[in-house]
């Protein structure tokens, strides 16, 4: 059924190639980075691009690709990254310090050629379990496992936000992300918290239905409070989570569901938002870019299970308005981090890092051509 | 035909692992298993296994007329579907055959700390140190089997303490899974340090295996590495409020819980079903742990003029509120969690126990060979007496057990055998079937004090009347109300 399914869909999209309609850009050169390209290893769980240097983070080490010429360099413990899993990085965009947030180990910073260690004996830091690192102004924001912990770069004072100073229902933070004014922690069991830096006020958005296992209406405010991700652009928060993403443009809430959307998942492990009508997501089954919220338009990246070729599906709503194959997909379909480096993307898988190359990207939708689909013997 | 198959996939294993299959590792391994495993052989790390994923038509057996909202037909409902695994972890090497032991985690509350988390005091290190005799017992006896029976080395269970302080329990996961490299891990109680485990399970992909956490919400974080083997307080609650409501017809139900993420979560579903039946909680009173003094609290309940009183905390906690509760003349009937089912309660509560009704992950009373052979074990090894979280924990662990027997040396085959297990796993507290959720559906009980004894009673023997359930999920059944079969 699946089969038959794909091949009215591919006939639709040669159907609809005689006329221009509006469509999205597509990623269509893709370039892997794996152990074999230099990176320490394969799982990659941030990626974090600053001009053309990519800083990425794996389950052992820290790497550095120069996007220019492709050299990579990679830090393990033994060069003195003080623990093996990075799950986070950031940059100071003031200093160019890289901040890591390592999974078990602190807070670390990378900075000529040193690394500076944080962990919850030495300092404020309230959990060595950090999911996230953000840099915000003068301060670091680290999202940990037992709370947020905020370092002043300034005076070196700490402070720990957890249920007894801000609205945290649950203290396990899981990402966290600053930009406009507004640091957003995503919190699992405790949906998104805002905190305006101007004002040092906390804001809470929770799933109204208030309950675990449905989501009431679509369109209702965060569509759960397990969440892996937040990300403030262009006045937008994006939210992701393990049951689905969400949009909020300060006025309106918009939910968005495998069942309604081009989401090639409702198990979303994280995003990046490149705009308020343009977001990535990291989903167990690909890669999925909501990239014009008006009208629903997405394209989902996958990977062929049994090849090195991949597909990019653009749809609108669940209609498939074209399927472009290409020689190199994405590395994998598990994934785990994304950032946006200019017109080119950065997808972090659990096998290999993906560079998604954007000559003539255009955002928003534009008068083209549909690709015409090559009909295939495998299934879509 | 279908003999020859399982024979051949049993060849086929063998090969594959690189170790020879003895003749007791066959013999747990059953067609259904061995069709898994045909299917997950020679998988390249980009593809993900042809396995039919469970579908439940109903998350948990709630009843219609307790389901959330159930008047209006919810956008998305969750849980149904089993989640996969979609990494490339079953292709992942097995470790050199230098490999000394299999280990095993073990992460519970062992050690008397203060643990923000667990409402500030520790008071579980009871609870955890039965879990880790019955892990323990279930390690000792595998051994005494063979130990890992593909290279005949023996299980290690390496053991934690989640009961420090700034979250440790996170700490000890990424430990384990980096560090001692576990294979799977077993715990916790404390469903705030659950919480935490389960997240850093999820990024290292390794399997947790919960035995003694019985927070509905443990389970519903959608984690594909999680998974459940002891009822939970959502299954415990559908049937307290069924026997109370449905059955006592008692309209003015009051509740007084500890003062931590136990008593908070514990008692949502009973809130819950409270409301939806037509009889929402009068009065919910909190304490602190160990306060000794309830006064405030009984008084405002007395003057609520209740008809029961439901307790969720600690035992010791349960004790003390029921014997204060008819020092001041409040002589409605007493109802708790699970953990009231104590000897520590009946010490304290004293005569005042009798007739006390608790919610019961499962019924200690059956007949059972395993049962009986595990408790004869386990007296032989600890000189005491295996009581729910022992019994659990030795079920968790013998289910780890057989699954990285079966499955070899590889984290995401570990969890693969134990997600697509065809059938309920005869533990010694009785049959546990996995939901879509991987959670544990398997019966509940109502305990009893019953002249100085705890009586475990089934829906069936206490004839309480249940709600319809429906066979069809929310979103496909239509906007109306499922209260009626459809």
């Amino acid at each position: 059924m699946l089969r038959i399914t794909a091949l009215v869909a591919m006939a639709a999209g040669l159907a609809a190639a005689e006329a221009p309609r509006k469509l999205p850009y597509v990623y269509t050169k893709w370039k892997h980075f794996t152990v074999a390209e230099g990176l320490p290893n394969d799982h990659i769980f941030a990626v974090k691009a600053d001009g053309s240097r990519v800083w990425v983070g794996t389950e052992n080490g820290l790497a550095l690709i120069d996007s220019r010429t492709g050299k990579v360099r990679s830090w393990t413990e033994k060069d003195g990254l003080p623990w093996r899993v990075v799950t986070g990085i950031d940059i100071d965009p003031k200093t160019g310090d890289v901040w890591l947030a390592l999974f078990g180990g602190g807070l670390a910073r990378f900075s000529g050629g040193r690394f500076d260690h944080w962990h919850q004996l030495n300092s404020g830091l309230v959990n060595d379990v950090v999911y996230g690192v953000a840099v915000e102004n003068d301060n670091v924001w680290a999202a940990t496992t037992a709370g947020a912990s905020r370092y002043n770069l300034r005076t070196g004072e700490w402070t720990i936000f957890t249920e007894k100073n801000a609205p945290m229902e649950e203290i396990w933070n899981y990402g966290v992300h600053y930009g406009d004014g507004k640091v957003h922690l995503a919190v699992w069991g405790s949906g998104v918290l805002e905190y305006d830096v101007a004002t040092g006020r906390w804001k809470d958005y929770l799933d109204p239905d208030g309950e675990m296992e449905i989501d009431l209406y679509r369109d209702d405010g965060i569509i759960h409070v397990i969440t892996t991700a937040a990300h403030y652009v262009e006045k937008t928060l994006w939210v992701s989570s393990y049951f689905g993403v969400c949009r909020y443009d300060g006025r309106n809430w918009r939910g968005f569901f495998n069942q309604d959307s081009g989401l090639p998942s409702d198990f979303n492990n994280n995003l990046k938002a490149r705009s308020a009508n343009e977001a990535w997501f990291a989903t167990d089954k690909g890669v999925g870019a909501v990239v014009d919220v008006a009208t629903n338009t997405w394209v989902a990246y996958t990977r062929d299970p049994k090849g090195k070729s991949g597909k990019a599906v653009v749809t609108r709503d669940k209609e498939v308005l074209e399927t472009v194959e290409m020689e190199t997909g994405i590395p994998h379909n598990y994934i785990i981090a994304l950032d946006i480096q200019g017109s080119d993307v950065w997808v972090g898988t659990s096998k290999g890092l993906g560079w998604g190359v954007g000559e003539g990207y255009y955002p928003g939708l534009k008068e083209r051509p549909p690709v015409v689909a090559r009909e295939r013997g495998d299934r879509p | 035909m279908k003999r020859f198959l399982f024979l051949l996939v049993l060849a086929a294993a063998s090969r594959a692992g690189g170790d020879e299959i003895p003749a007791e590792l066959k013999a747990l391994i059953d067609p259904d298993t061995a069709e898994v495993l045909r299917r997950l052989d020679g998988i390249s790390p980009y593809e993900v296994p042809d396995l039919k994923l469970r579908q439940d038509t109903n998350y948990a057996n709630t009843a219609a007329d307790v389901e959330p909202f159930g008047k209006v037909k919810p956008y998305k409902e969750h849980f149904l579907l089993q989640m996969e695994y979609t990494g490339p972890g079953r292709a992942a090497p097995e470790p050199p055959m230098d490999l000394k032991s299999v280990k095993i985690g073990f992460i519970g509350p062992l050690m008397s700390t203060v643990s923000v988390a667990t409402g500030g005091r520790s008071h579980e290190e009871a609870l955890g140190i039965k879990m880790l005799q019955g892990a323990r017992l279930a390690i000792e006896e595998a051994n005494a089997r063979g130990g890992y029976l593909r290279r005949k080395i023996p299980f290690e269970l390496l053991v934690t303490n989640d009961n420090g302080l700034w979250g440790s329990s996170g700490n000890e996961i990424v430990k384990m899974a980096y560090k001692d490299n576990v294979w799977a891990i077993l715990g916790t109680i404390d469903s705030a340090n659950s919480h935490i485990a389960i997240r850093v399970a999820l990024k290292a992909e390794l399997v947790m295996m919960n035995t003694g956490d019985t927070d509905p919400t443990f389970i519903e974080t959608n984690i594909p590495w999680v998974m459940r083997a002891i009822g939970d307080d959502r299954q415990q609650s559908y049937l307290l409020m069924d026997y109370l409501v449905r059955k006592m017809n008692y309209k003015r139900i009051g509740i007084i819980r500890a003062s931590n993420r136990y008593g908070r979560f514990g008692v949502r579903e009973v809130k819950d079903s409270a409301r939806r039946l037509g009889f929402p909680i009068v009065i919910e009173m909190a304490y602190r742990v160990g306060a000794g003094d309830y006064s405030l609290q009984l008084e405002r309940m007395s003057a609520a003029k209740l008809d029961a009183v439901i307790h969720w905390g600690d035992a010791e906690d349960s004790a003390v509120i029921l014997n204060q509760m008819r020092r001041m003349g409040m002589n409605q009937p007493y109802f708790a969690s699970d953990r009231t089912v104590s000897p520590e309660f009946e010490k304290t509560a004293g005569a005042a126990a009798e007739g006390v009704m608790c919610g019961y992950p499962w019924n200690p009373d059956r007949r059972d060979a395993r049962l009986e052979a595990f408790r004869a074990a386990f007296r032989k090894r600890f000189g005491s007496e295996a009581e729910t979280y022992a019994s659990h924990g030795y079920d968790g662990m013998n289910l780890l057990i057989w699954a990285v027997q079966v499955a070899g040396l590889n984290r995401a085959r570990i969890r693969d055998i134990l997600a697509y297990r065809s059938k309920p796993w005869p533990g010694v507290t009785g049959d546990i079937p996995f939901s879509a959720a991987l959670d544990d559906l398997g019966e509940v009980f109502l305990a009893r004090y019953e002249k100085g004894r705890w009586k475990y009673y089934s829906r069936e023997e206490l004839d309480i009347p249940r709600g319809y359930i429906p066979k069809r999920d929310r979103v496909s059944r239509g906007v109306v109300s499922a209260a009626l079969p459809q």
